[in-house]
């Protein structure tokens, strides 16, 4: 009787895990299917996780199959050779490419290739800024190679990039749970 | 950190009309990182920090900045301003907590 009892018991268990995972398996794919569709919508303002992404998929998805050309000797990324902390690494960008006049600087992004969020932050100019410069300090997660990239408002593009070592990451917290 | 939201707008000492100045200014945040558990995969809830910034002077909108979780604790940002004229600037900062932060400056030729 009370192995009957104790066999019936973890029957139920099991059919109850097993439920629970298809539930739990039914929010991620919801989950998914939500936040893809943020993706495409530039940032995310929920605060919800957006999904990784590799930096080939981040370019691709801001700039489409536009080139980028080079932008040495018009574009200056400041970044220390060697960050200690990847938690706070000041970064400084300044063009000397006009922000008001025919074609000007619309968007500065900031990109960092092995993030597992490439793109950091955007800043938008208008010809009030006068110069397009800004610093401010990004977490980096590993050693990487951080781009700055320059959108003209006719949509011509302008890279550089800089090479960082980052000694302790600035993006990974220890486990919860 | 009773302060979160405190932002301060620093402005350089002497301004002459016509400059490019650069405008440094803190705010006072968390900037919530992303959690994971131990099979790496990110813990699903509402994330603290800020996503936007945008600075008006004399109550127009002159840029607009948008962010990541990326941007470090306590985000520090300079950025350029053309005065041609004495004006206030505001930097506005808003978070995914549906609040936001206001610094104020007062622009004056010296």
């Amino acid at each position: 009787m009370n192995r009957v009892l104790s066999i019936d018991l973890k029957c139920t268990r099991r059919t109850f895990m097993g439920i629970a995972a298809a539930a739990v398996g039914l929010t991620a794919a919801f989950e998914r299917l939500f936040s893809n569709g943020f993706v495409f919508a530039q940032t995310n303002t929920s605060g919800l996780p957006l999904p990784d992404e590799p930096v080939d998929a981040t370019i691709k998805r801001l700039f489409g199959n536009r080139t980028i050309s080079l932008g040495e000797g018009r574009i200056k990324l400041e970044l220390p050779l060697i960050a200690e902390d990847g938690g706070n690494v000041g970064i400084t960008v300044e063009t000397n490419l006009p922000t008001s006049g025919p074609t000007h600087v619309s968007t500065v992004y900031l990109i960092s290739d092995k993030n597992r969020l490439p793109m950091l932050a955007k800043f938008s100019f208008t010809p009030e800024s006068g110069k397009a410069f800004i610093a401010t300090s990004v977490r980096l997660a590993t050693t990487t190679d951080v781009r700055a990239i320059v959108e003209m408002n006719d949509g011509t593009l302008y890279g550089v990039s800089r090479h960082v070592r980052v000694t302790i990451s600035g993006c990974d917290l220890p486990p919860a749970g | 950190m009773a302060e979160i939201g405190r932002v301060s707008v620093r402005l350089p000492s002497s301004i002459k009309q016509g400059d490019v100045i650069r405008v440094r200014t803190l705010v006072i945040h968390p900037m919530e990182l992303v959690q994971r558990d131990k099979q790496s995969k990110i813990i699903a809830k509402n994330y603290h920090f800020i996503h936007t910034m945008t600075v008006s002077f004399n109550g127009k909108e002159i840029m607009r900045s948008e962010m990541t979780q990326a941007i470090s604790q306590n985000p520090s940002f300079t950025f350029p301003l053309k005065v041609d004229r004495a004006g206030k600037l505001t930097v506005t900062f808003s978070d995914t907590a549906g609040k936001s932060y206001e610094g104020q400056a007062e622009v004056k030729f010296s």
